[in-house]
C-alpha cells in the first residue's frame, strides 16, 4: 500500500522549489483577491477602533461574543504545528515528513491572529496593547499576575516564540539550497538568513539536536497555552457553564482535533496547487484520518464529561442555561450542526479506508470540522452569558454585528494570506527532511512480498 | 480576597428594606443624575446597552387574584470577596481600606472580564462615546468622572460624597454622625427603604439593620460576601422568617 | 531475506520460551508458596471484613482503595501492548504478552469488588436521592451497571489474552508434550499459521484491544463517580474521571516496566526485552508523570479560585485536610521524584533504574487511592450527603488503616501476583509468534560506515 517513489536529489529540489522560483500562474489573481479582504477588514477595524464597541453587537450581558470565539478558535487551530512537528517526530514517524512544515507555520500565523483578537476587543486597545506587557508603564503598576488575561498573551507569546524559532531552525538547510540557485535581491535574502550554513557535519548534528530539544521543550507549552486560554472561563464561578474543571484538557483536545483538521485541509490544497502529487500521497491523508478518529473520539468523550457534569449538581441557573444551549431555538439547531460537523458526518467517513484515502473527501470532512469546532466555541462563550444568574430582564440574546462578521473572515483571509506569501519565498514542503526520507526508506523482499522499511540509528 | 483594616474606621455598608420599597425608581433617576450617567433610550434598552448603576427588579409572586409585587433594588453589592476583582488585567478594580470595591476608569481597558465575572450583572461597559443634548451639558456633576467609550462603570457608593464630607470633617475637626453621609438614591427614597452609613459603628441603622432576623444577601451560595444587606419583605399570608 | 541463519533463529527462540513455562525459575517457587500463604491470609481478612458488615462505611474506605490501585494497575496494564499495537510501533513486540497477561488479575479485581459493591450506598438515602451521575434511575443502577462492566472488562481482557496467544497456543501444541499438549490443541482450535487465518487473528486483537479501551475508560469512569465522587456531597468535578484514567495508565505502565524488570532478572528473557522497550516505555513514563501535574492542576486552580463553599470545601477535605502528608506523599512520589529522575537520558536507558522509578511511583499511586477513596468512604453519611456541601465540622479525622485492612491488600496483591506467575506456567512472558515478526521485519545492515536497524513496516 506504500506508494513511495524513488527520487533523486535533483527531481526533488525541482519539484518542491517550483513555486520559489518563479510565481505560479494562479499565485497573483489570488492574492489580490485574499488581499482585498486583508486591507478591506483592517480597515474595518480602524473604524471600530475610531467610533467604538457599539459597532459590534455585543450587550449586557453578553460582553463576550465573536471576537473572543474566533481568538479560542485560532488559538485551537495553532496546535497543529506541535502535534505534528514535535510529537511525530519525537516518536519517530516518516510519515510526518512532508507535512512538518507547514503545520509550523500554520501554528506561526495563526497565533499572530489569535494575538490580534484580545487587542482589538478591548475598549481601549490603544491602552492594553503596552499595558499588558511585563512592566510598570504608568504610576508603577504592574499587570495583575493573578488574571487569566494576563496569562494568555504569556502564554501565547512564549508559544509563538518557540514556534517561530523551530520553524527557523527547520528552514536553514532549505535556505541554503535557495541561496545557492537564486540570484539578485532574493540571493541576498537567503544568505542573510541562511546564517552560512554549509551543510557539514557539525552543522547537521547542531540543527537536529536543536530540533529535538525545541520538540520536547514545545510540549509543556503545548498543553498549557491551550489550558490557560481554557481558564479565562474556566475560573469564573459567576457565569453558568464554565466553572468546570474539565475545560484544560477538553479545550486542548479539541484544539488538537481542530487543528490537525486544519492540516488536513491545508494538505489537500498544496498538494492542488502547487502539483506535489509524488510528496503529498493518499496515505499521509490515511495516517492523519486515523489519528484523527482518536482524537475526536476523546473529545466526544470530553464533551459528554463536560455536559453531565454541568447537570450533576442539580442547580437551577446550571439547568436553565442547559435548557436554553441544547433545546431552544436558535441554539438547538446550532446544538445538532455542532455535533453533526465536528463529529458525526466526518467520523462516520473516516472509519472507511476508501474514504481516507480520497483527497476530496478528507478535504471537505476537514473543512466541516472546523466548522463544528467554530461552532463549538461559540456554544461555550455566548449562552453562558445570556443566561447568567436567573434576575429578571438579564436574559438577554446575542446577534454578531455585520462588523464582527466581517472581521472573522478577514481573520480567514490574512491567515491564508501571510501563509501564501511565505509559500512564495520558501518552500513549503521542507527538502531536506524529503531527501531525508529517501535515504531512512528503502524496500526488501520477504518471502514472496516487497515490504517497505525504514531504518532506525541505534540508541 | 480581603483582610480586615484595622485601621480605618469606616467600613461602609448599605442596608435595603424589600418590605419598605414600592419600586418608585426615584433611586434610579437620582443616581443617574448624580454620577453623569449616559441618558438611555429605548435603543438602548433594546440592545441591551442601559446603563442603570441601581437597578429595581420586579417580581411577581402569586396566582390571580393574589398577586403580588416585589421589588428588589440592585446595585454594586461591593464584594469582600468580590469575583470582579482578581480577574482584571490591569489592576483597574481593587478593594479599599473601607470597604468599598472601586473602578478606576483611566486605568481600564475595557476587557470587560469583570463584567462577566459579577453574578449580580452590575457592571456596564461604555459601547459609545457618551453623548447628552445641549440643554442638559450644564446639570453634569462636576464632581464625577465623565466616563469616555471603552470603560467598564458601576456604582461607587457616591464616594464623591463620601469623600467630601470625611474632608470636611476633618477639615472642622468634628466627628462623622450615621446620617451624615448619603449616597444619592438613599437621598431620594421617598419610603426611607435604602440605608446607608458604617458597619463598624454598632449604633448605625446599618448595623442594627443588618442584625435583623430579615437580612440576608443575595446570591450566597456563591459566597461573596456583599456589603449589601436585604431585609426580606414581610407577607402577612405566609409565616414569619421566610425570605425569597 | 529468509536465511538458514534466521530459521535456526526462530526455531531457538521457539523453544527458549516455551521452556520457560516448562521450568520454573528456582526463586519463583518459593516466592509462589510465600503468595499463596499471603493470599489466604487475605481471603480470611476479607471474609473478617464482611462479617463486620457494611454499614460502617469509613471501614470500607481502605478497601476501596486497594480494590481502586488493583483496578488502575493491572486493569491498564494492558493498554501498554493495545495501544502502540495499533499504532504500529514495532518495539512493542516483546512486551504486549507481559501487559496483556494482567488481564487475569482481573479476575481477582472483579471478585474482590463484589463485597464493595454491596458496600456501596443506595441512590435514595433517607426517602431522597442523592446527587449522582444516574439522575432517575433505579435505586441500585450504580451497583448493576458497574458489576457488568467490571466483569465484561475482565472478560474482554481474557478475550484478548486468548486471542494474541493462539499462535503461541499452536506453539506448545506442536512443541510442548503432556498436558501442555493437550491444552495447547484445545486451545489454539486448528489455527496454523495460513494467511485466512492471521488476517483474521490481527483484525480480532484490533478489535478486542479497541473494545478493551472503550471499556476501561467506562469502568474508570463508573468507578471514580460513583464510589468516590458522588459519596462526597459538594464535590462537582468533571476532570475527576480523567485524571483516575490518567492516573492508571501511569500505574499499569509503571507495573509493565517493574514485570519486565523481573522477567529479565528471573525468567531470562534478557534477550528478548531490550533497552529499546524501556528507553519507548520509560518516555510514556515520563509523560504521564508530567500529565498527572498537568491534570491535578485543571481542578485545583478552578477550585481555588472559585468562592463557593462547595468549592472551598473540596480544597480543604481533599488536598489540605487531615490527609495532607497523604496527598504530599502522593504528590513527590507521582509526580515531582519520578519527574526530576526521568527527565535525564542516561536514566531512561538504565533498567535497574527505571525498576526504582516504577516502585516510586506505584507507591505514589497507591497513596493517592487512599488519598481520593479513604476520604470519600469517611466522609459519606446519610446525614450529610443530602447537603450542599459538607460542613468543616463533619470533616473525617485521620484514619489509619486497621489490620485488617493491611492483611486485606497485602492478600489481594499476593493473589495478583501469584495468578499472573501461575499463568507464566501455560504461556510464556514473551510471546513466541511476536518474537518471529520481530525476526522477521528486523535486521541489522551496514549503513555506510556505521550500523543500522532495518525495520519492515508492512501495512
Amino acid at each position: 500500500m506504500q506508494q513511495r517513489r524513488k527520487l533523486d536529489q535533483k527531481q526533488i529540489n525541482q519539484e518542491l522549489l517550483s513555486g520559489n522560483l518563479k510565481t505560479p500562474k494562479w499565485y497573483i489573481p489570488t492574492m489580490i483577491f485574499l488581499g482585498f479582504f486583508v486591507v478591506t477588514g483592517f480597515a474595518t477595524i480602524l473604524y471600530m477602533f475610531n467610533t467604538g464597541l457599539g459597532v459590534t453587537g455585543l450587550g449586557r450581558p453578553v460582553y463576550w461574543g465573536l471576537f473572543i470565539t474566533t481568538f479560542v478558535f485560532w488559538v485551537g487551530i495553532s496546535h497543529a504545528g506541535i502535534m505534528i512537528s514535535a510529537i511525530l517526530r519525537l516518536t519517530q514517524a516518516e510519515w510526518r515528513r512532508p507535512v512538518t512544515r507547514a503545520a509550523e507555520l500554520l501554528t506561526v500565523f495563526s497565533l499572530l491572529t489569535a494575538l490580534f483578537f484580545p487587542l482589538m476587543h478591548a475598549g481601549r486597545p490603544w491602552r492594553i496593547a503596552y499595558w499588558l506587557l511585563p512592566y510598570d508603564f504608568s504610576r508603577g503598576i504592574w499587570p495583575n499576575i493573578r488574571s487569566p488575561l494576563f496569562w494568555d498573551p504569556i502564554a501565547i507569546g512564549t508559544y509563538l516564540t518557540g514556534s517561530t524559532l523551530f520553524l527557523y531552525v527547520a528552514l536553514i538547510p532549505d535556505l541554503a539550497v535557495l541561496r545557492d540557485r537564486t540570484t539578485g535581491w532574493q540571493k541576498v535574502m537567503y544568505t542573510v538568513l541562511a546564517l552560512g550554513w554549509r551543510g557539514n557535519p557539525r552543522q547537521w548534528l547542531l540543527q537536529t539536536v536543536a530540533g529535538i530539544l525545541l520538540s520536547a521543550l514545545m510540549l509543556p507549552i503545548f498543553v498549557s497555552v491551550h489550558s490557560i486560554v481554557s481558564w479565562d472561563f474556566a475560573i469564573t464561578p459567576s457565569v453558568e457553564g464554565w466553572h468546570s474543571t474539565i475545560f484544560a484538557p477538553y479545550f486542548v483536545i479539541g484544539a488538537v482535533h481542530s487543528g490537525v483538521s486544519a492540516v488536513v485541509t491545508m494538505m489537500a490544497l498544496m498538494r492542488w496547487l502547487w502539483k506535489w502529487n509524488n510528496h503529498i500521497r493518499p496515505e499521509h491523508f490515511d495516517a492523519l484520518a486515523r489519528l484523527l478518529i482518536v482524537v475526536a473520539t476523546a473529545w466526544l468523550g470530553c464533551t459528554f464529561l463536560e455536559l453531565i457534569f454541568s447537570v450533576y449538581g442539580r442547580e437551577a441557573p446550571e439547568i436553565a442555561l442547559r435548557e436554553m444551549q441544547i433545546f431552544t431555538w436558535p441554539w438547538n439547531l446550532l446544538f445538532i450542526i455542532f455535533l453533526f460537523t465536528g463529529y458525526i458526518i466526518p467520523v462516520g467517513f473516516w472509519i472507511f479506508k476508501k474514504a481516507r484515502n480520497n483527497i476530496v473527501i478528507m478535504f471537505w470532512t476537514s473543512i466541516l470540522v472546523n466548522v463544528g469546532m467554530w461552532l463549538e466555541r461559540f456554544l461555550i462563550v455566548v449562552p453562558g452569558l445570556a443566561r447568567k444568574q436567573p434576575f429578571t430582564f438579564t436574559w438577554e440574546a446575542y446577534t454578531p454585528s455585520l462588523v464582527e462578521w466581517y472581521i472573522m473572515i478577514w481573520s480567514f483571509a490574512w491567515v491564508s494570506f501571510l501563509m501564501l506569501l511565505f509559500a512564495r519565498f520558501f518552500p513549503l514542503i521542507p527538502l531536506f527532511e524529503t531527501k531525508e526520507s529517501q535515504v531512512f526508506t528503502s524496500e526488501t523482499k520477504i518471502g514472496r512480498a516487497t515490504v517497505p522499511v525504514i531504518y532506525r540509528e541505534d540508541d | 480576597m480581603v483582610t480586615e483594616n484595622k485601621e480605618s474606621k469606616f467600613k461602609w455598608g448599605m442596608a435595603v428594606d424589600i418590605d419598605k420599597c414600592t419600586g418608585c425608581q426615584a433611586c434610579v433617576l437620582a443616581c443617574q443624575s448624580e454620577n453623569n450617567i449616559p441618558i438611555n433610550t429605548e435603543k438602548n434598552f433594546k440592545n441591551a446597552r442601559a446603563i442603570e448603576w441601581i437597578r429595581v427588579e420586579r417580581y411577581w409572586e402569586g396566582e390571580f387574584p393574589d398577586v403580588k409585587a416585589k421589588f428588589i433594588p440592585i446595585l454594586c453589592q461591593h464584594c469582600d470577596n468580590a469575583p470582579c476583582e482578581p480577574v482584571c488585567p490591569v489592576y483597574a478594580t481593587y478593594h479599599t481600606t473601607e470597604g468599598l470595591n472601586v473602578q478606576v476608569y483611566n486605568r481600564c481597558v475595557g476587557t470587560r472580564y469583570c463584567a462577566n465575572g459579577c453574578p449580580y450583572l452590575v457592571r456596564f461597559f461604555n459601547y459609545w462615546e457618551p453623548e447628552w443634548p445641549e440643554s442638559l451639558k450644564n446639570h453634569l456633576n462636576p464632581d464625577v468622572t465623565v466616563r469616555s467609550r471603552g470603560i467598564m462603570e458601576k456604582c461607587t457608593m457616591c464616594i464623591q460624597r463620601i469623600r467630601r464630607s470625611t474632608r470636611n470633617a476633618k477639615k472642622n475637626g468634628e466627628e462623622l454622625k450615621d446620617g451624615d453621609i448619603s449616597s444619592a438614591c438613599v437621598d431620594a427614597c421617598p419610603t426611607d427603604a435604602l440605608v446607608f452609613g458604617n458597619q463598624k459603628d454598632e449604633n448605625s441603622r446599618v448595623s442594627k439593620m443588618k442584625n435583623d432576623k430579615r437580612s440576608y444577601t443575595l446570591l450566597d451560595n456563591l459566597q461573596t460576601s456583599p456589603n449589601i444587606f436585604y431585609l426580606a419583605k414581610i407577607d402577612h399570608d405566609k409565616e414569619e422568617g421566610t425570605h425569597h | 531475506m529468509v536465511t538458514e541463519t534466521n530459521n535456526t533463529k526462530y526455531s531457538k527462540s521457539t523453544r527458549e520460551l516455551i521452556t520457560t513455562t516448562t521450568i520454573a525459575p528456582k526463586k519463583v517457587t518459593l516466592i509462589v508458596m510465600i503468595l499463596s500463604v499471603l493470599s489466604i491470609l487475605g481471603i480470611i481478612g476479607i471474609v473478617l471484613k464482611i462479617l463486620n458488615g457494611f454499614e460502617d462505611k469509613s471501614a470500607w474506605g481502605y478497601y476501596a482503595a486497594t480494590i481502586s490501585f488493583l483496578l488502575t494497575t493491572a486493569g491498564a496494564a494492558p493498554m501498554v501492548a493495545i495501544a502502540p499495537t495499533i499504532a504500529k510501533a514495532d518495539w512493542v513486540r516483546p512486551i504486549t504478552r507481559i501487559a496483556s497477561l494482567f488481564s487475569v488479575v482481573g479476575i481477582v479485581t472483579a471478585i474482590a469488588s463484589i463485597p464493595l459493591i454491596f458496600a456501596l450506598p443506595p441512590l435514595i438515602v433517607d426517602e431522597t436521592r442523592r446527587r449522582s451521575i444516574w439522575f432517575e434511575a433505579t435505586n441500585y443502577s450504580p451497583h448493576v451497571w458497574f458489576a457488568l462492566s467490571i466483569f465484561g472488562l475482565t472478560l474482554c481482557g481474557l478475550g484478548l489474552l486468548y486471542s494474541s496467544s493462539i499462535p503461541d497456543l499452536a506453539a506448545m501444541r506442536d512443541h510442548g508434550t503432556g498436558w501442555r499438549k493437550r491444552l495447547g490443541k484445545s486451545l489454539s482450535r486448528g489455527f496454523i499459521g495460513t494467511d485466512r487465518q492471521w488476517k483474521s487473528l490481527k483484525m480480532r486483537i484490533g478489535m478486542m484491544g479497541t473494545f478493551y479501551f472503550l471499556l476501561l475508560m467506562f469502568v474508570n469512569f463508573l468507578f471514580s463517580v460513583d464510589f468516590a465522587l458522588s459519596l462526597v456531597a459538594g464535590w462537582k468535578d468533571a476532570i475527576f474521571p480523567m485524571y483516575h484514567a490518567m492516573t492508571s495508565l501511569q500505574s499499569g505502565i509503571a507495573i509493565c516496566i517493574l514485570t519486565m524488570f523481573f522477567a529479565r532478572k528471573y525468567w531470562g528473557m534478557e534477550n528478548y526485552i531490550k533497552i529499546p522497550q524501556f528507553w519507548a516505555l520509560s518516555k510514556l513514563q515520563l509523560a504521564t508523570t508530567v500529565l498527572w501535574f498537568y491534570f491535578f492542576y485543571s481542578a485545583f486552580i478552578v477550585f481555588w479560585y472559585g468562592r463557593s463553599a462547595s468549592d472551598q470545601m473540596v480544597i480543604n477535605l481533599l488536598i489540605i485536610g487531615p490527609y495532607l502528608p497523604v496527598f504530599l506523599g502522593a504528590f513527590f512520589l507521582e509526580f515531582f521524584v519520578p519527574w526530576w529522575i526521568l527527565v535525564w537520558n542516561p536514566v531512561r536507558k538504565s533498567i535497574p533504574a527505571l525498576a526504582i522509578v516504577a516502585c516510586l511511583v506505584l507507591i505514589g499511586v497507591l497513596l493517592d487511592r487512599i488519598r481520593i477513596f479513604v476520604i470519600s468512604w469517611s466522609t459519606y453519611s446519610n446525614e450529610v450527603i443530602h447537603k450542599k456541601f459538607v460542613p468543616e465540622e463533619n470533616f473525617p479525622q485521620f484514619m489509619a488503616p486497621s489490620v485488617a485492612d493491611i492483611i486485606v491488600f497485602i492478600g489481594l496483591v499476593s493473589l495478583s501476583a501469584l495468578i499472573f506467575i501461575l499463568s507464566t506456567r501455560i504461556l510464556p512472558l514473551v510471546s513466541v509468534w511476536e518474537t518471529h515478526q520481530s525476526l522477521l521485519l528486523t535486521k541489522v545492515v551496514k549503513y555506510v560506515r556505521t550500523h543500522v536497524t532495518a525495520i519492515g513496516k508492512p501495512d
